[in-house]
């Protein structure tokens, strides 16, 4: 009785029924035949599910994202990304690496994000004669890099349904982040020495140093608010004399995006430092992304503000319908103990923890490329989540195993939808860009092996902060 | 799914400029496609917003968080997201999983999405009624902290169900009109997720 409920599940969701109704139609399926729970419970339970106080950090977050993404604030990024890399050999490969590093993954929907950004990234790559291989591969690579960069949606889903903390989340992924960023920035140095290609802007000292002070104050800002906190100082009102001096400072030397890479910085570190739980950063990262917006830019007119709000309210359905229904679904699972013989079968394959992550490597880059990644969080962590607990592995770790390989999945040939986007964007065959993609998996596949099983590398900054 | 990120290129210029600045502009803003369902969820998420803020200020100014805003803020977000299913119904924009029809024959394909379209319209119809009779079992049961019965957010929610019901059978009846649906052409998948949030206008491909 107990497979009626997974295999109803995977026989809907393989002929493509949306994820949430083939979750909640199975379980309405499995409550009609075993008549062992009043059907309304589907309904009160996914209500139920969405009724949260944590869960409202998902609109703002994707609200905050969605603002970053508008044109006025996107330009910005990349003219900060011009001046501080653009001059290097192969300085547009560059910029796509780094755009992506800022962007991160807060729109909530990592394939819209391939195709909005790539498409900008490679036209302005195409543009300047690189090609259509090159531009392709490495604006699929660097779309690995926002979620695993924080602040990132998949992160938030994965610390709701794993109850982990997402501010250690967070602070897990800055330096594997990091680490990628080095791989695939030394992968396109490879290919610009290989090819000898030149930078494409003119190397004007003055910008680059501009863009560094921006950087530097952007770093130094959280910096600066600590040393403060331990000289004494409130933290609360040492950030809001920094804020102050730092839009006087925007003011007078008009720089280029300091204020738009700050969103990040205040979320995380306003979640580090325990002022704002993490709905309560959310809510500040739109309430600092719409002032941007509507008074420092001003770049954000009412129509357009419209139609952002729009786009949240959809990409926050369609995300928080699959956790209603994985409420109903889940409750389920453990009910009739599907959650328990997944686990003990997993335990009896295997007790050793590296086994155990290489398997559920191999399962999650399968599944990564056919669905969003909050969507296969979603489906499954809950059941893998208490063999990860019994083999003693931290949950912080992994879920950044699970979001980079989620994220390696959708580019995976030969059936990574990331894929099949780029090559529409791109207009290349399905073989080419499969060839494009191939080399960049070196430097992806390196990270994730490093990542897996070294967990020090994204443990250490987190347990500096939450012990 | 999601085109906020639309962007296009300020003109036929290149993206970056000869004096190495970026140059691309948010695409026209076209409101006409929501419907009644969206402005329905644009009001209750703009009143989100503005309760949140209320909270965020009260919170951090004024140093005493008012109790009621949280369980409003939780029913609102109730609210939308049933309300915004229906939507994404309209659009077609749920996540779901279409390699199955890479991989099957043309007639089969027809005959799963078909059965799709189907199953679809009776899972919303389902929740409809189960809605309904839990808003009957609820009767006056009130909120914790407000003195309003449960019963609104629940509407919502039957509203949504409803509509959802409603935007599926449409999906349907205009799926077998055109003789398939977005599940058996992943390329108009992509080609929707692609041009709703790109800059790739057809002159710029076409101009190298």
């Amino acid at each position: 009785m107990t497979g009626t409920l997974l295999a109803a599940f995977l026989a809907l969701m393989v002929t493509g029924i949306p994820v949430a109704i083939a979750m909640a139609g199975a379980s309405l399926i499995y409550i009609l035949v075993t008549q062992s729970t009043p059907p309304m419970a589907i309904v009160h339970r996914m209500i139920s599910g969405v009724d949260s106080f944590p869960l409202l950090a998902v609109p703002f977050f994707i609200f905050a994202g969605n603002l970053m993404n508008t044109a006025g604030i996107t330009n910005r990024i990349y003219n900060f990304a011009l001046g501080l890399v653009g001059w290097m050999k192969g300085g547009l490969g560059h910029v796509n690496i780094i755009g992506s590093v800022i962007f991160s993954g807060l729109s909530g929907t990592a394939i819209a994000d391939a195709a909005g950004l790539g498409t900008i990234e490679i036209k302005a790559m195409r543009d300047h004669g690189y090609s259509k291989e090159f531009a392709v591969g490495v604006t699929a690579a660097s779309a690995t890099l926002g979620p695993i960069i924080p602040p990132s949606l998949p992160f938030v889903i994965y610390g709701m349904v794993a109850n982990t903390s997402i501010g250690a989340l967070f602070l897990a992924g800055i330096i594997p982040g990091l680490v990628m960023t080095g791989l695939m920035m030394v992968t396109v140095a490879y290919y610009a020495h290989k090819n000898n290609w030149g930078g494409d802007i003119k190397l004007e000292w003055t910008r680059v140093g501009k863009a560094v002070l921006e950087l530097s104050i952007v770093v130094g800002f959280p910096l600066a608010v600590w040393a403060a906190a331990r000289l004494g100082a409130d933290a609360v009102v040492a950030t809001l004399v920094a804020i102050v001096l730092l839009f006087l400072a925007d003011w007078i030397f008009k720089f280029e995006a300091v204020l738009p890479i700050m969103t990040p910085v205040l979320l995380i570190g306003g979640m580090v430092s325990g002022i704002f739980t993490p709905t309560e950063a959310a809510v500040a990262a739109s309430i600092w992304a719409l002032f941007l917006g509507l008074v420092w830019y001003r770049t954000l007119n009412f129509r357009m503000f419209t139609k952002v709000s729009m786009e949240t309210i959809e990409t926050t359905a369609v995300v928080l319908f699959i956790v209603a229904a994985a409420s109903i679904f889940g409750w389920l699972l453990t009910a009739t103990r599907v959650t328990d013989m997944v686990t003990t079968w997993v335990l009896s394959f295997t007790d050793k923890p590296w086994v155990f992550l290489l398997l559920v490597n191999l399962l999650l880059l399968f599944v990564g490329c056919f669905l969003e990644p909050t969507a296969a969080i979603l489906i499954a962590v809950p059941v893998l989540m208490p063999a990860v607990t019994q083999l003693g592995i931290d949950p912080v770790h992994f879920g950044l195993v699970v979001v980079l390989n989620l994220m390696i999945g959708l580019l995976h040939p030969p059936m990574g939808i990331v894929l099949f986007v780029l090559a529409r964007v791109a207009n290349l065959s399905l073989e080419r860009t499969t060839m494009a993609i191939l080399p960049w998996l070196v430097p992806l596949l390196a990270s994730l092996v490093l990542l897996t099983y070294v967990p020090e590398i994204s443990l250490w900054l987190p347990r500096q902060f939450y012990k | 799914m999601n085109d906020v990120a639309v962007k296009q290129p300020a003109s036929a210029e290149p993206v970056l400029d000869a004096e190495g600045h970026f140059h691309i502009a948010d695409a026209p803003i076209d409101l006409s496609p929501y419907l009644f369902e969206d402005w329905i969820a644009l009001g209750l998420f703009w009143l989100l917003g503005l309760n949140v803020f209320y909270q965020f200020f009260t919170r951090y100014v004024l140093n005493d968080s008012a109790a009621w805003t949280e369980e409003i803020a939780r029913y609102l977000l109730v609210a939308i997201v049933f309300v915004a299913i229906s939507s994404a119904t309209r659009r077609t924009r749920h996540i779901h999983v279409d390699f199955l029809y890479r991989l099957i024959p043309k007639p089969a394909g027809r005959a799963f999405s078909t059965a799709i379209d189907i199953l679809r319209i009776a899972f919303f119809a389902v929740a409809v009624w189960l809605t309904y009779e839990m808003m009957g079992r609820m009767g006056y049961y009130m909120m914790t902290v407000i003195d309003l019965p449960v019963n609104i957010v629940y509407g919502f929610c039957l509203f949504g169900f409803a509509a959802a019901t409603i935007r599926s059978v449409q999906v349907a009846i205009e799926n077998w009109r055109q003789g398939f649906s977005l599940l058996e052409r992943p390329e108009h998948a992509i080609e929707e997720i692609v041009t709703s949030s790109s800059v790739a206008s057809p002159g710029t491909e076409a101009a190298r």
